[in-house]
C-alpha cells in the first residue's frame, strides 16, 4: 500500500485536531518563552553567539529567569568560554537557592520555586512533536501553573483530559488550576471526582479542602484537612504542622513543627510558626533564631516586641508578606485586645488567597472570636 | 552525602565486564570524600553457589572502594517470583530499590548509575562529594560520553582511577569525545540512566523506580518523567561534571538483541505518565520486609570466614604433600583423605545464606564433627540436620540437630552426602587397597537409600514456599562405585579426582530411564 505524502496525512491531523476542539494553549505566549525557543533553535543550528545574545533580552527583563542564566552557561561552554560560563550556571543556582518553595502540604506541582519559562517553551516543542500524549501536556500545564497562568494551565490539562478522560491525577491538577482562578465550585466539583477516584489522595484532600474553605465551607474544610493529616506520613513532619496550622490546631502543630526544625533546623518559617504555636498555647517563648536579614526577619522580631505594627507594615513589600504581618498582629493581639486582633484577623481574610495558611488559620481565629 | 546505587550479577553482561566495573568502582570511589559516601551494589539474583560479582573481582578493587562499598545479595529465590514476567536474569527496578530502602539515612543524595561509569568532576579539586554539597535541591542528569573501547580496555590501569580520570581528562579533548546527545524533555539527554542524581527524600516521596518495568530499558526514563514532574524541571550538572561509560558492543549483552529486543512500554512508562507517584507499590517497593543479605570487602570477608572455618577445624599440614592414587585398581577403596578434603566442601557451601539449614548424611564420624566445627566458624547459624538413620554419627555435636529422615527432609535447604568409610582414622593412609568391612557396608546402604529418596523426592519436599531446587553436594564420589549413582540423580560437572567432591541440583530427566530411577530412588530400601 502506497504511504501518502506527508503534507496530506499532516493536514489531516490538523483538520482532525480542530474538528475534535483539541486546541491547545497559543504559544508562544510570553516576549521570555519566544526567546528561549528562538535561542535554543540558534543553538541548534550552530549560531551560538545568537543564541547568547537572544538571552541577553530575558535575563535584562526577567531577571529571576534561572534557566536563561543556565542557558548562556550551555552555550558559552560550548564557545570555549569556561569561566564565564561558570559563573553564568552560579548565577542560575544562587537564583534558585534562594527561593523558598510552597507549603509542603500543598501538591508537587505548586512547591516549586523558580521560573517556568524554560519549562513551557520546552515541552511546546515535545507536544509538536510527540502527538496526543498526556505526559508533556501534565508538564507544561504545571508549568504554567508555576508561572502563575492557571489559564493556560487549564487548557493543557483539558487537552489531557481528552486523551485520557477522568484521569484523577489531571482532575485534580485541573481542579488546582481552578482554584487558581477563583472558580472555587467547579474546583471543589472536580475534586470531588477525583477523591471518589483516589479516596487516599492527601493532594486532592488538601485542594478540596481550600475549595471548600473559599466557598465558606470551614466545617467540611476542616473534614479533609484532618483527613489529610491522618494520612501523611510521619516522617513529613513540616507537612503535617502546616495543616494542623490551617486548622490553628496549635497543639497537633508544635510537637510538627519541633520536628521540622529537627531537620532543618534554620528555616525561618518554622521558627516563625513554633513561636506563634507556642504563643497560642500559652507556653513560655523560647527566643533563639538564625540572625536573618531577610523576610520574616521582622516577624519573628515581633515576638520580641520590636517593631512595631506601623513598621512592621511598611516592610511588607507585597501581598502575601502584609498577609502574614496581618496575622502575626493579631496573633499577638489575641491575648490583650480581643478587638484588634479580631480587626486584624477580618484584614487578612479580605487580603489573602484561600491557600493560604494564613488565610486559613485566620478564619478558624475568627470562629474561636465568636465572628 | 550521597549513596551510589548500582546493579548487576555475577555473570558477563557485555564485553570484559570484570575490567569495566573494576574501573568503574574504582573511579566511583575515588570522587567520593564525605565519610557518609557509600556505593551500594545490589548483586541480584546471582546463582547461589557463586559469590557475588564485587567478591568476584576484588582483588581489582582499590581500599577505598572496598571501604564504601555494600552489597546487597538478592538470593535467586527471591527473584523466582518475578521469573515467569520477564526474560532478563537482573531486575534494574527492583535493584535500585532494594537499595534505595537500605541507603544511608543521613545521605542528601541517590545518585543512579551504572558499573561502567567514570564520573569526572570537572574542577580537579572538586570531589562529587563537594558539587552534590553545594547544590540546590533538584533531580539533575548529564550527558553521557562514549569511550571508545580500546582505550578503556588498552589504555586503563583499573586499579590506577586518579591516572585513569586524569587520562580522560586529557582524551576528551585528544580524540574529541565529549559530544552532547541532546533529547526532548524530561530526558534531557540520551543515556541519562547512567547519572540521575535525585534526593533521598524525593526518592522515597515518589516510592521508588517502577517496579512493574520487567522487561528492560526506559527505568531512567520513567524516572525522569516521574522526578521530572514531581520537581518540575529536570536540571543538569554538566557544568560541573562529565560521564564517561565503557562502551561494550563488540558482544551483546543479554538484553541487547538489536532490532529485536524486547523492552518495557516506552509510550506507558514514558509518555503516558500522568503522576510522578506509585501508590501500588507505595507500602512494599524495595521489598521492605525482605532480609536481604548484606555483604562487605572490607571486613567478615569470605576469605576471613573461610580461612576462620577451616583452621578451627583442623591444623596445618606438617609435611609438604601427601598422596592418594587414581589406579584402576583401587576403585572400590573408599578411603579419602578428610582434612585435604575439607576445604573443598567448605568452599561448596561458603556462598550460602548464612542460616540455611544443611542435612548431612554420612557415614564417618570425625567428617561429620569436623565438618559442624567448620560450619560454626565460618559464621553459619542454621542448624546441620543429621538422620538419626545415620547410625554411629556424632549427634550430640554443637550446632547438629538430629532427628527421623522424613522430618528433616522438609527443613533442609541444601544436603550433603558423604560415603566415606565409617572404620577409617583420620591418620590412615588411603586408596592403598583396603575393602569395606561388613559396619562399613551396612552405612554405605543407608546414606545410598536415603540419597536416592532425597533426589527423587526434592521437589515435592521443599520447605514451605521455597520454589527452586535445593542443592546437592558429594563427598567422595568421584572415581569410586558412587560416582555413577551420584551422577545419575545429580547434574554436576566433572571435577579432578583429588577435589573429591561433586555438586549440583537433582537431574530432571524426562526419559524413560530418567522415571524409573526416580521411581527407584522414591521406594528405595
Amino acid at each position: 500500500m502506497t504511504r501518502l505524502p506527508d503534507r496530506i496525512v499532516n493536514a489531516w491531523r490538523k483538520s482532525l485536531d480542530f474538528l475534535t476542539g483539541r486546541r491547545l494553549a497559543i504559544y508562544p505566549k510570553t516576549k521570555e518563552e519566544g526567546a528561549f525557543l528562538h535561542a535554543h533553535a540558534l543553538a541548534r543550528a550552530g549560531d551560538l553567539k545568537g543564541a547568547v545574545a537572544t538571552l541577553n533580552g530575558i535575563v535584562a527583563t526577567a531577571p529571576d529567569v534561572a534557566a536563561a542564566f543556565e542557558a548562556q552557561g550551555e552555550f558559552l561552554d560550548m564557545l570555549g568560554q569556561t569561566e564565564k560560563a561558570m559563573s553564568l550556571y552560579e548565577a542560575s543556582r544562587k537564583l534558585k537557592k534562594g527561593l523558598r518553595p510552597g507549603p509542603p502540604d500543598r501538591p508537587f506541582a505548586l512547591r516549586r520555586a523558580s521560573r517556568a519559562t524554560a519549562e513551557i517553551a520546552s515541552y511546546s516543542s515535545v507536544i509538536q512533536n510527540v502527538k496526543h500524549r498526556v505526559l508533556p501536556l501534565i508538564a507544561r500545564g504545571n508549568a504554567f501553573l508555576t508561572e502563575g497562568q492557571p489559564a493556560e494551565a487549564l487548557v493543557d490539562y483539558e487537552a489531557a483530559l481528552k486523551l485520557k478522560p477522568g484521569l484523577p491525577d489531571v482532575l485534580g491538577l485541573k481542579a488546582e488550576a481552578l482554584l487558581m482562578l477563583g472558580q472555587f465550585a467547579q474546583a471543589a466539583a472536580t475534586f470531588d471526582s477525583a477523591c471518589t477516584a483516589q479516596p487516599r489522595n492527601t493532594d486532592f484532600l488538601s485542594g478540596r479542602a481550600i475549595a471548600r474553605l473559599a466557598l465558606g465551607r470551614l466545617e467540611d474544610a476542616d473534614v479533609d484537612w484532618r483527613h489529610q493529616f491522618d494520612l501523611l506520613p510521619r516522617e513529613l513532619a513540616s507537612a503535617r504542622a502546616c495543616v494542623a496550622l490551617r486548622l490553628a490546631d496549635y497543639e497537633r502543630a508544635l510537637p510538627e513543627l519541633e520536628r521540622a526544625l529537627e531537620k532543618e533546623p534554620h528555616d525561618p518559617y518554622w521558627q516563625l510558626y513554633r513561636m506563634t504555636a507556642l504563643g497560642r498555647l500559652g507556653h513560655p517563648l523560647s527566643i533563639s533564631f538564625p540572625e536573618l536579614k531577610t523576610w520574616p526577619a521582622p516577624l519573628l522580631r515581633l515576638h520580641v516586641k520590636t517593631p512595631s505594627a506601623e513598621e512592621l507594615l511598611a516592610q511588607a513589600d507585597n501581598r502575601q508578606r502584609k498577609v502574614e504581618a496581618l496575622f502575626q498582629l493579631g496573633v499577638l493581639a489575641l491575648r490583650d485586645d480581643p478587638a484588634e486582633a479580631r480587626r486584624r484577623f477580618d484584614e487578612v481574610v479580605s487580603k489573602a488567597s484561600p491557600s493560604m495558611i494564613e488565610y486559613a488559620a485566620a478564619r478558624h481565629e475568627l470562629v474561636r472570636l465568636g465572628s | 552525602m550521597f549513596s551510589v546505587i548500582l546493579y548487576g550479577r555475577n555473570d558477563s553482561h557485555g564485553y570484559n565486564l570484570h575490567k569495566r566495573a573494576a574501573i568503574s568502582f574504582n573511579a566511583i570511589a575515588e570522587v567520593m570524600s564525605d565519610p557518609d559516601d557509600e556505593i551500594l551494589f545490589v548483586d541480584y539474583n546471582t546463582p547461589d553457589d557463586h559469590p557475588t560479582f564485587p567478591e568476584a573481582i576484588q582483588d581489582t578493587l582499590t581500599d577505598k572502594a572496598k571501604k564504601v562499598m555494600r552489597i546487597f545479595r538478592v538470593r535467586p529465590e527471591q527473584h523466582v517470583h518475578l521469573k515467569a514476567r520477564t526474560h532478563l536474569v537482573a531486575l534494574e527496578a527492583q535493584s535500585r530499590n532494594v537499595a534505595l530502602r537500605r541507603s544511608n539515612p543521613r545521605n542528601r543524595w541517590i545518585l543512579y548509575t551504572n558499573t561502567d561509569m567514570l564520573l569526572v568532576p570537572r574542577n580537579e579539586k572538586e570531589s562529587l562529594s563537594d558539587i552534590l554539597g553545594a547544590i540546590p535541591d533538584g533531580f539533575y542528569q548529564v550527558p553521557r560520553f562514549e569511550l571508545p573501547e580500546m582505550l578503556w580496555e588498552a589504555a586503563f590501569d583499573r586499579r590506577d582511577p586518579a591516572g585513569n580520570l586524569a587520562k580522560l581528562r586529557d582524551w576528551s579533548k585528544r580524540f574529541h569525545l565529549n559530544q552532547v546527545v541532546l533529547n526532548h524533555m524530561p530526558m534531557r539527554y540520551d543515556a541519562l540512566g547512567d547519572f540521575q542524581a535525585a534526593l533521598r527524600e524525593d526518592m522515597f516521596a515518589i516510592h521508588g523506580f517502577n517496579e512493574e518495568m520487567l522487561l528492560g530499558w526506559h527505568c531512567d526514563s520513567n524516572l525522569a518523567a516521574r522526578l521530572g514532574l514531581y520537581r518540575g524541571t529536570v536540571d543538569t550538572l554538566v557544568d560541573k561534571v562529565f560521564g564517561y561509560h565503557c562502551d561494550h558492543t563488540r558482544v551483546a549483552a543479554a538484553n541487547n538483541k538489536g532490532r529485536q529486543t524486547k523492552m518495557n512500554d516506552h509510550d506507558q512508562f514514558l509518555w503516558q505518565v500522568s503522576t510522578p507517584y506509585l501508590p501500588d507499590q507505595a507500602e512494599n517497593w524495595g521489598w521492605p520486609d525482605l532480609a536481604i543479605e548484606e555483604i562487605r570487602l572490607d571486613r567478615d570477608t569470605s576469605f576471613e570466614r573461610f580461612a576462620a572455618g577451616i583452621g578451627a577445624a583442623i591444623q596445618p599440614a606438617s609435611e609438604p604433600y601427601r598422596t592418594t592414587n587414581l589406579e584402576w585398581h583401587l576403585f572400590n577403596d573408599l578411603t579419602y583423605d578428610l582434612r585435604h578434603t575439607l576445604p573443598f566442601v567448605c568452599d561448596q557451601v561458603l556462598t550460602y545464606p548464612r542460616n540455611s539449614a544443611l542435612m548431612l548424611v554420612g557415614t564417618r564420624a570425625d567428617f561429620l564433627s569436623h565438618f559442624a566445627i567448620a560450619w560454626r566458624a565460618m559464621g553459619f547459624t542454621g542448624p546441620i540436620l543429621v538422620p538419626t538413620e545415620c547410625e554411629g554419627l556424632p549427634f550430640d555435636t554443637p550446632g547438629v540437630e538430629a532427628g527421623s529422615f522424613a522430618d528433616l527432609l522438609r527443613r533442609a535447604d541444601m544436603f550433603i552426602f558423604e560415603f566415606g568409610l565409617a572404620t577409617q582414622g583420620i591418620d590412615e593412609p588411603v586408596r592403598i587397597g583396603r575393602s569395606t568391612a561388613p559396619v562399613d557396608e551396612e552405612r554405605l546402604k543407608v546414606a545410598s537409600r536415603l540419597f536416592r529418596q532425597a533426589a527423587s523426592l526434592e521437589e515435592e519436599t521443599r520447605p514451605e514456599g521455597r520454589r527452586l531446587p535445593r542443592r546437592f553436594i558429594g563427598v567422595n564420589v568421584i572415581y569410586n562405585r558412587f560416582w555413577p549413582l551420584f551422577t545419575d540423580y545429580v547434574s554436576a560437572n566433572i571435577n579432578p579426582f583429588c577435589v573429591q567432591v561433586l555438586a549440583g541440583n537433582p537431574r530432571i530427566d524426562p526419559s524413560m530411564k530418567g522415571k524409573v530411577l526416580r521411581f527407584r530412588g522414591r521406594h528405595a530400601i
